[in-house]
Formats: structure tokens, C-alpha cells, sequence
């Protein structure tokens, strides 16, 4: 039978993004794979080059549209080493409780299109609505639903409002007890299984040494989990499990982020806990204030100027939800960064589609791509 | 393994072609290496000193020479480590990660495409983001964002 390419995107149902995957097949067989990236390339590396460090927060937000603290979140860890400053542990801890939210969003975002593609309608919608409760979370202390600018060099922008941890303990214990739903909507039903069993296997060595992070490594059996490995903020203060699989294919991906849910609403909870306990102030006072600070010290007006700032760089690698994020941070003692420069792992995620797609039918593309989690916005930044 | 142990083991296999060992805040440290041993250093990093995962390949255009670096992290110290080489402005060209790490292939073309680094031995070295053709390599500081007629979208004929 004859070969041939079929483009897959730029505008497909299956892509969930700007980006295209050009096939090979033979009848209804995978032979090879390659992916186009770059419809939605931004250029926020070379525009971060001309913003002050407080400023490019807001790209952040713009990188990846579904998990915009936790891109902020890396973004800051990595300029706050670079500027030698070091924000208050209440900051922390509200930093650390935003991105489990922000988790827990996004993971809802992946699995109301994930079912979507697999068409069970019914999940989606419920998954929907139920992102749409931590939005408002979000809203009321951030502002934002979807774009937050909340996060600063050296804390965040203002305190939690009164009653929010109340609220906020009211959502989780709601979505905890909808996690069960929508397993029971999903593991109970044939046509999940028949679609997803045993598709997209990509065992643990093979994952390692094409870069693969995140649920799609966990899946595999790895227990790889940066905020185990290698605490960032204070993550080595609050107690959790490392969600695995063993299976390493589409099911597995489904249950490592399921479990990650759940574990993300353990670490709300001790967040909130320790944040009722411990009121104090959520911005560093020692910034300078080009950094952004509210005020300077009284009589020490050579704080405001930025002249003969120490330079620094600052790496920081975080566990977003869609795999290991990185930011690399030149401060060569400018008000701009010199250089920045960002890891996605939704890139690497894709290219390993040049591994894990071959010899499966075209109709398992959605299924399997929709488990990578793909999210173009910090794939082509 | 510290950050000695690492130094004194790097500089007994490559003798001279260490440039330097120093810290670098949450990792093993940076280091400066020369090159020309790119390929001999990175075999000896995965199968000596078992840093098994490549995370981020990256450069910087600092005018007068560019600078290359990359990312390991080694399962065994659950720690990162950072490559630095400085590559000649006018012809920056190293070898390739690909052979050993895979996961280098995506890093690398995005290197080639932003920053004009050339790598050698890459099984498939084609722009990422950017159109094929494009004449300029964005993150370069000579690609000016405010000036209009930098902006213009000039692509080769070729």
C-alpha cells in the first residue's frame, strides 16, 4: 500500500492549539510523525529583553493561557536569585497555594478536552464548571480570571481578602467530592477504555532520554517530581504523594493527573492552614524601588536609584502541570534582564510523539495528543 | 557528589580544557568548559557522572562572542548542572547533544533559529519557530524591536 503525508492541523479538533502534525501513514497505520511548531510564536524572550523585570509578569500570564500563576510563579523564583532578594514566607505560601489552584485548573481544563476528544460530552461540561469555581478564586484576590499580574519581585501584589480561606476550604471539599464523579463517568465506561487502553506507550527510558516530564513520565512508573526532588518556595514544608502510574499509556496519564488533584487539594489545605495562623507581610521591605516597591526608606534615597546594582543570573526548573518548566535570568545589573530564557515542556512532550505514535491507527492521534496536555502558548512562546 | 569532587573529576579527564568551576545558586555549580571536547565531555557527564536527563539547551548573544549553555540534572545526586562554553561571534558552531541526549533536538534547533548557533552533527538543523528562509536570528541584540525598518519580513529567495 502507498505512503503518504496527511497534515493534521494547523486547524484540526485534535491539535487544541495553533500547531500542525504532519503524518506519515500506510492505510490507517502510523509510520512517522513530525510536528510544526511556531503559528503561535510571540517572540516573550526577546520582548522580555526590553521590560522591567516587574513588567514581563504580565507575559507570563500570556505565555501559557491555562496556567498563568505558574508560569509567573517560575518566572519570579528565577528573578529573585538573579536580584538577590528573598520575599517573606507568608508570600511563599500563598505563591505555593496558587499553584496547586492553578494546578488543579488547569488538570480540570485537560480533562474537560481530553473527554471532549473522546466523545463523552457530559465530563466536559462538568469539568467546566467546576474550573470555573477556582476562577473565582481567583478573581477575588487576584482580579483576574484568566490573566493574573500577581505575583512580584520579591512577594505578591496584596494580602488575601477577609474570608477568603473559609471560601476557598468550601471549594476544595466541593471538588473532592467531585473527582469521584468524574471518575465514575470515566473508568466505568466501556467506550473510555476501549479508546485509551494500551495507546501511546512510552516506557520510562525511552521518556528519560527524550526529555518527556511531568504526569506523561509519572505514568511510566517514574517517580520524578521536581517539588520532591528539588523543593522550590515551601514545598519541602507541606506533605504530599507522588502521583505514578504504571501502565505509561493513555489510562495512566488520566490517573497520575487524577491523583495529582487530589494531592493538590492536600497541599491547599495545609497552605490555608498556616496562612490563618501566620498574618504578616506579603512584600519584601528591602526592594529598591525600581524594583517596584510601594515606598524606600526615609534618607536613603541612593535605595531608589539602580545604579551599581550586583548582577546575578537565577535558574529555576518548578513542576508546572503540564511537565518540568524552567527559566534561566541574566540580570547583568540593567533594569531590564539581559537575557531570559524559558524551557517548555510541552515542546519536548511533542517531539516525543516521534516515539510514542508510531504503529498506532490514526484514529488514536486525538486520544493519545489529547493525553500530552498540549498547551501551544509556552510551546512556541 | 560535591562540587569538588566534580571539579577534580572533570579536570583529570580533560586536562586544560576546564575553563572553570563556579557556583551557580540550587545547582552542582557551572562549568566552563572549552568546545572543542563538547562531545567527549557530554558522554563522559551521561556515562561517568550519570547526569541522565538533558533539561534545556540555551544561548546568549553577548556582542562580542556568544555563549552556549546547558542543563543536566543527575537522578543519582538530585541535582542540576550547568555547561557554559563561549563560541567566536563570527563562526559559533559546537557539536551536537543529539547523539547522546535525544532530548537535545528540539533545544538545538531552537538555539539555531533564535540565537544563530550552529550545531554540529544535528540530524535535522532546520528554524523551529521562525519561517524557513527568515534572514535573521531574533534574539540576537543586533534585531532591534523598536525600529520599524528592522521589522520589515525579509526572507531569501533561495
Amino acid at each position: 500500500m502507498t505512503e503518504m503525508w496527511v497534515n493534521m492541523g494547523p486547524q484540526h479538533p485534535m491539535t487544541h492549539g495553533l500547531w500542525n502534525l504532519r503524518v506519515r501513514i500506510e492505510g490507517e497505520i502510523i509510520k512517522d510523525v513530525e510536528p510544526e511548531m511556531g503559528y503561535l510564536h510571540r517572540g516573550i524572550e526577546k520582548i522580555s529583553e526590553d521590560r522591567h523585570y516587574n513588567e514581563i509578569i504580565t507575559l507570563m500570564d500570556r505565555t501559557c493561557y491555562v496556567a498563568g500563576l505558574s508560569w509567573e510563579h517560575l518566572f519570579i523564583v528565577a528573578a529573585e536569585q538573579a536580584l538577590h532578594v528573598t520575599p517573606p514566607e507568608r508570600a511563599e505560601y500563598i505563591r505555593v497555594m496558587s499553584a496547586e489552584l492553578q494546578r488543579i485548573a488547569s488538570h480540570l481544563m485537560w480533562y474537560s478536552a481530553f473527554v471532549q476528544d473522546l466523545g463523552l460530552m457530559t465530563p466536559f461540561l462538568y469539568g467546566m464548571r467546576d474550573r470555573d469555581l477556582i476562577l473565582d478564586l481567583f478573581q477575588s484576590y487576584t482580579g483576574g480570571r484568566l490573566t493574573y499580574e500577581y505575583m512580584r519581585v520579591g512577594g505578591v501584589r496584596s494580602d488575601l481578602p477577609l474570608g477568603f480561606t473559609q471560601r476557598c476550604r468550601q471549594v476544595v471539599d466541593w471538588l473532592m467530592d467531585r473527582f469521584v464523579e468524574y471518575d465514575q463517568l470515566c473508568l466505568s465506561s466501556t467506550i473510555f477504555h476501549e479508546r485509551c487502553d494500551g495507546l501511546g506507550v512510552l516506557l520510562e527510558p525511552e521518556a528519560v532520554a527524550y526529555g518527556v516530564t511531568g504526569p506523561m513520565l509519572r505514568s511510566a512508573g517514574s517517580r520524578r517530581d521536581l517539588r520532591k526532588d528539588r523543593p522550590y518556595s515551601v514545598y519541602d514544608q507541606v506533605q504530599f504523594d507522588v502521583a505514578t502510574a504504571t501502565t505509561a499509556d493513555v489510562t495512566g496519564r488520566y490517573l497520575v493527573r487524577m491523583e495529582e488533584m487530589r494531592q493538590s487539594v492536600r497541599i491547599v489545605r495545609q497552605c490555608l492552614d498556616w496562612l490563618d495562623d501566620h498574618p504578616g507581610p506579603v512584600m519584601a521591605d528591602h526592594l529598591p524601588r525600581w524594583l517596584g516597591a510601594p515606598y524606600a526608606p526615609m534618607g536613603n534615597e541612593s535605595y531608589l536609584l539602580k545604579r551599581n546594582y550586583p548582577t546575578g543570573v537565577g535558574l529555576s526548573m518548578i513542576e508546572e502541570p503540564h511537565g518540568e518548566a524552567g527559566a534561566y535570568v541574566v540580570n547583568d545589573g540593567g533594569e531590564h534582564p539581559y537575557r531570559v530564557k524559558f524551557r517548555s515542556p510541552v515542546l519536548i512532550n511533542i517531539w516525543a510523539a516521534k516515539r510514542y505514535l508510531p504503529g498506532y491507527r490514526v484514529a488514536d492521534i486525538p486520544p493519545i495528543m489529547g493525553s500530552v496536555d498540549v498547551c501551544v502558548g509556552e510551546c512556541d512562546r | 557528589m560535591d562540587q569538588e569532587q566534580l571539579s577534580a573529576g572533570l579536570s583529570a579527564r580533560f586536562p586544560g580544557k576546564i575553563l572553570g568551576v563556579d557556583t551557580f545558586p540550587g545547582t552542582n555549580g557551572r562549568v566552563r568548559f572549552d568546545a572543542t571536547v563538547a562531545s567527549d565531555l557530554f558522554r563522559s557527564l551521561r556515562d561517568d557522572f550519570h547526569f541522565t536527563h538533558l533539561t534545556m539547551v540555551g544561548a546568549t548573544d553577548w556582542i562580542d562572542h556568544r555563549e552556549v549553555f546547558y542543563v543536566l540534572w543527575s537522578d543519582a545526586d538530585r541535582r542540576y548542572l550547568i555547561l557554559s562554553t563561549d563560541l567566536p561571534a563570527e563562526s559559533p558552531v559546537i557539536a551536537s547533544a543529539v547523539p547522546i541526549w535525544p532530548s537535545a533536538n528540539a533545544h538545538e534547533r531552537e538555539a539555531w533559529d533564535l540565537v544563530g548557533v550552529k550545531f554540529e552533527g544535528h540530524p535535522d538543523l532546520r528554524r523551529i519557530f521562525m519561517p524557513e528562509g527568515y534572514a535573521y536570528h531574533p534574539l540576537l541584540r543586533s534585531f532591534k524591536i523598536h525600529e520599524p525598518e528592522d521589522l520589515e519580513v525579509k526572507v531569501r529567495s533561495d
